[in-house]
């Protein structure tokens, strides 16, 4: 057996703000997978002298692998041969675009000094499916949050008072499909887009779903309960009802409020925060709706921010993909999944001279500017929603940079903008230390995944190193060394190495009876057999 | 073994179906009888005895020489030709695109030039579908266009779309309306509730008339397409259609229009009402190929790695380049009695390996064949359903060496 391997990163400039270390010059061991407190003097060495070290990036929320995203890819040939790949040694070729191949996913993620990512919508039908992808997606740390809160057997559980039943299960289906932590998309609307007749949405948190007993309020009450009482390491992971809708701030504050003194996440907050009316008089509502979340320490969210260019949208939020398509003719793609809930894709873009885009963008950074915890404040685009994972280094400098986002500020439309706080100059500019908050720290422990996020000894060996450009952009567009699990992937700006990565997954005790019921359910209505079902290996 | 065993929850790639219920008797390391099996079930699991051979130019020979055969005259070409054929598991076909990348080869599918018309429409329009079991739940509606399941999907009408009762379609049958359309010689299934025909030369243009029809934008008189007019104000009245076309009509690449106009018409229906398209397609685990080429290389069919990375090319397909004589060699992945006429029959021009079930007995001259177990049968992993959702396969007797074993072996030899 060989000694694990060793490496001191000396002379760099630490941020670990988990551990109060605010820019400290300070060495950095590794030995094996995980940081150490110190190494032998003969240990070999990575000068990061005059350069920043943090920990590897942990992205929240994001769509990089499974059905869905490989709908998407599918739909999108004219993006991937527009954004070739070469393979080489190390590399396996691929294609890019907003929804780049599985390798080139991995590749470009470590590329940024990111070590981990959360796929964010996992169909438990097609959980089998990411799990697969995700074994092609190399570097990358990953797990999956599976979708509930459209799922017939769920709806039933509520429908006749069956809580304690209805944790079981989402504890069992956690297990099952290998996932960590719940996820609720447009609770109670997708179910109803997919029965068909008139009622094609939800409006509101109290509409009924098929039963007066169901609502949307019932859903988040119920999972964000099982959530809590599962001791789920990251709490209900929610993206609200009335997605992209004028007005919708009004319901994402009812959501908080219904599950208010329970921990949860509300993703995508950007894209939740609009003041005005259904279809019209938009506005930001961004102060309303980040209050809120400054003053219930239970709530974390992340910010889904918009960015300029070319994005797609790919969610379970079904009947929303139906509204896209309408009003901008382009091409769609719609798959209701079985007994579960919904896929929606339409390729969009962003641009700086359409009112509504601009309005998103600015409603994102209000957030991010106002926010008072960074803690609680992760960074997002949704990607690739609001715009790729690639943006994130150009949105940390407008974070950072003042002169720089008033500029950009000005070159977009403005006709949407009045009662935006950008407008009134929020002078704020994150340091490097909030950075490494809403980019690592702060979402490891969202998630609660106690070894990532910080570089205290026992911590997984993910940093990364980058170079002190003045240039927030550049910088963190271009680290120069990454390590991941105490493998140096990037050296000098080259990824050198390719390792495989690991999948975080929770297995949550419930009681085993509720597999009776289920197996009964299967029976009646599933088209998989119960045996198959989920994403472990079958005998 | 020679008491008999009962492995059940076995699924089924006799065809897209990929029914996962079937029960398989095992007696005497054969299959002896099979429950829940249609005839093409039958058929495709028959007793499960596969031969085991490696073969190099003809003459037996050991696994390790045919490997290392396989590997010169792969290592050799100029330009070599990968290509993908039945029932082999995603594990196999993630390594053989592996393979592909690494040679800088051409790969194509099996299944690519039939569904080549459908696959590309959907790159142009996007889709309305559902899974199988959502049209189940749901579908009040049911039009089979030009298609009548029986034949080549024996179970999807009383396993998915038809016969079972649904959350919405208490009654199953019963709750629902069976429209056939009648293309020419392609008809609907006979107990259909209503029939409508259309000549085949007025198909297409059909289709258009339904899709303007339900967007209100259809105020023609011709005689002619009055059904098809008809036909789409009584589904506009339907909660939730479920439009069933084949995919895979035959042989011949499939008619892009056709394929196009039925997406369009579909995700019209999405307006007035709710509509999924069920597009029928074929066994041996061809979505999963679709699936795996997308997520690896972005495309899903016909990619050339000839410059470092995936081009897409679904309009030069493997038979195409084989008769222009444009590769050297080929490496053929799957059931070698699966691969269509022209891309077959034309297999034998340049050295060719050929590595999967029943390789020693493949209908074209093999430089070099290696038999390996069929995926579901012999060995396990993951495929997909015809309408992309994943399932295990349970292997049910022990065989050759596993395909994925026996491309990642190559792989690994072919490494520099």
């Amino acid at each position: 057996m060989t000694a694990a391997a060793r490496l001191r990163i000396t002379g760099g400039t630490v941020y670990d703000p988990a551990n109060g270390v605010d820019g400290v010059v300070r060495d950095v061991c590794i030995e094996g997978e995980r940081i150490v407190a110190d190494l032998p003097a003969g240990a070999p060495r990575l000068d990061a002298r005059g350069m920043i070290v943090m920990p590897g990036g942990v992205d929240i929320h994001a769509h990089v692998a499974g059905s869905s995203v490989n709908h998407a890819r599918r739909l999108l040939p004219e993006e991937h041969a527009a954004d070739p790949v070469p393979g080489d040694a190390i590399r396996r070729s691929g294609t890019g675009g907003t929804l780049p191949s599985t390798f080139v996913t991995g590749y470009r993620y470590a590329g940024l000094g990111y070590t981990t990512a959360m796929e964010a919508a996992v169909a438990p039908l097609a959980a089998r499916h990411a799990h697969a992808e995700l074994d092609d997606t190399p570097i990358l740390d990953s797990g999956c949050f599976v979708l509930l809160g459209n799922d017939d057997y769920l709806l039933r559980q509520i429908a006749t008072g069956e809580a304690t039943r209805a944790r079981d299960y989402a504890g069992w289906l956690l297990g099952v499909t290998r996932g960590y932590a719940i996820k609720i998309v447009n609770p109670g609307g997708v179910a109803r887009w997919k029965g068909g007749g008139s009622e094609r949405n939800v409006t509101g948190l109290d509409d009924p779903v098929g039963s007066s007993a169901v609502t949307p309020r019932k859903i988040l009450e119920t999972l964000a309960g099982a959530a809590n009482a599962l001791a789920l390491p990251h709490p209900v992971h929610v993206h609200c009802n009335n997605l992209g809708q004028a007005g919708n701030a009004a319901t994402t504050l009812e959501s908080m409020q219904a599950v208010a003194g329970q921990r949860a996440h509300f993703t995508h907050l950007q894209f939740h925060s609009y003041g005005g009316a259904r279809g019209k008089e938009w506005k930001s509502a961004a102060r309303d709706v980040i209050e809120y979340v400054n003053g219930h320490p239970e709530v974390s969210v992340d910010v889904g921010q918009v960015m300029f260019g070319a994005a797609t949208t790919v969610t379970a939020d079904s009947p929303v993909e139906y509204l896209l398509h309408s009003s901008t003719g382009r091409k769609w793609v719609n798959v209701d999944i079985e007994l579960e809930t919904g896929c929606g894709i339409v390729p969009y873009a962003y641009k700086e001279k359409a009112a509504v885009a601009a309005l998103q963008w600015a409603v994102g950074l209000e957030l991010f500017l106002l926010a008072r915890d960074p803690w609680r404040v992760a960074l997002s685009t949704d990607h690739p929603n609001g715009g790729t994972f690639l943006s994130y280094p150009e949105l940390i400098r407008l974070l950072m940079d003042r002169a720089y986002r008033d500029d950009r500020l000005k070159g977009v439309n403005q006709k949407l903008l009045a009662g935006s706080a950008l407008l009134d100059g929020l002078a704020r500019e994150y340091t490097l230390s909030e950075i490494a908050i809403i980019t690592r720290a702060g979402p490891a422990r969202l998630l609660g995944l106690t070894s990532k996020g910080h570089l205290a000894p026992g911590a997984d060996a993910d940093v990364t190193i980058y170079a002190n450009e003045p240039d927030r952009a550049k910088m963190f567009a271009t680290p120069r060394h990454v390590i991941k699990a105490g493998t140096l992937v990037v050296e000098d700006g080259q990824l050198r190495r390719a390792p495989a990565g690991r999948r975080l997954s929770v297995r949550p005790e419930h009681d085993r009876a509720v597999t009776r019921d289920l197996k009964r359910f299967f029976d009646d209505y599933a088209c998989v057999s119960f045996e198959n079902y989920g994403a472990e290996p079958v005998a | 073994m020679t008491s008999g065993r009962t492995v059940a929850h076995v699924t089924c790639l006799g065809c897209g179906c990929a029914c996962d219920d079937i029960a398989v008797v095992v007696e005497r390391d054969r299959i002896a009888s099979l429950e829940n099996a249609c005839p093409l079930g039958q058929t495709w699991f028959g007793d499960g005895t596969v031969p085991e051979e490696s073969r190099v130019r003809g003459r037996a020979g050991s696994l390790p020489r045919a490997l290392t055969e396989a590997t010169k005259l792969l290592k050799g070409a100029g330009r070599p030709l990968i290509y993908l054929a039945a029932d082999v598991s995603c594990e196999a076909q993630r390594e053989t695109v592996a393979i592909a990348d690494r040679l800088r080869a051409v790969l194509d599918t099996w299944a690519g030039e039939s569904a080549a018309g459908g696959v590309l429409a959907a790159q142009r329009r996007g889709r309305a579908g559902a899974t199988l079991g959502e049209i189940r739940q749901r579908a009040d509606v049911i039009v089979f266009w030009a298609v009548d399941p029986a034949d080549r999907y024996p179970r999807y009408v009383s396993r998915y779309a038809v016969e079972p009762r649904g959350l919405e379609v208490p009654e199953g049958r019963k709750s629902r309306t069976v429209i056939a359309v009648d293309v020419g010689p392609s008809r609907g299934p006979n107990d259909a509730d209503a029939r409508v025909a259309i000549a085949p030369e007025d198909e297409v243009d059909a289709l258009g008339v339904m899709r303007a029809t339900v967007q209100n934008r259809w105020g023609g008189n011709d005689a002619r397409f009055q059904p098809a007019a008809e036909l789409a104000r009584r589904l506009m009245q339907a909660r939730y259609v479920a439009l069933v076309a084949d995919g895979e009509p035959g042989p011949a690449p499939s008619d892009p229009d056709r394929a196009e106009a039925l997406v369009a018409l579909a995700q019209a229906l999405n307006g007035p009402t709710r509509c999924a398209l069920s597009t029928l397609r074929g066994g041996g685990n061809r979505a999963g190929a679709d699936q795996v080429l997308t997520w690896q290389t972005g495309f899903p069919c016909a990619a050339d790695f000839a410059r470092g990375y995936p081009e897409y090319r679904p309009h030069a397909g493997a038979a195409a380049l084989l008769a222009a004589g444009e590769v050297d060699a080929a490496l053929v992945v799957g059931a070698a009695a699966s691969i269509p006429e022209p891309v077959a029959g034309s297999l034998g021009r340049v050295p060719t390996v050929v590595i999967g079930p029943r390789a020693s007995a493949a209908p074209f001259p093999a430089a070099v064949a290696i038999d390996t177990g069929v995926a579901g049968i012999h060995e396990g992993g993951l495929a997909f359903r015809m309408d992309d959702v994943p399932l295990p396969l349970r292997p049910v007797l022990a065989g050759p060496r596993a395909a994925a074993a026996t491309i990642h072996a190559l792989r690994e030899a072919l490494e520099p």
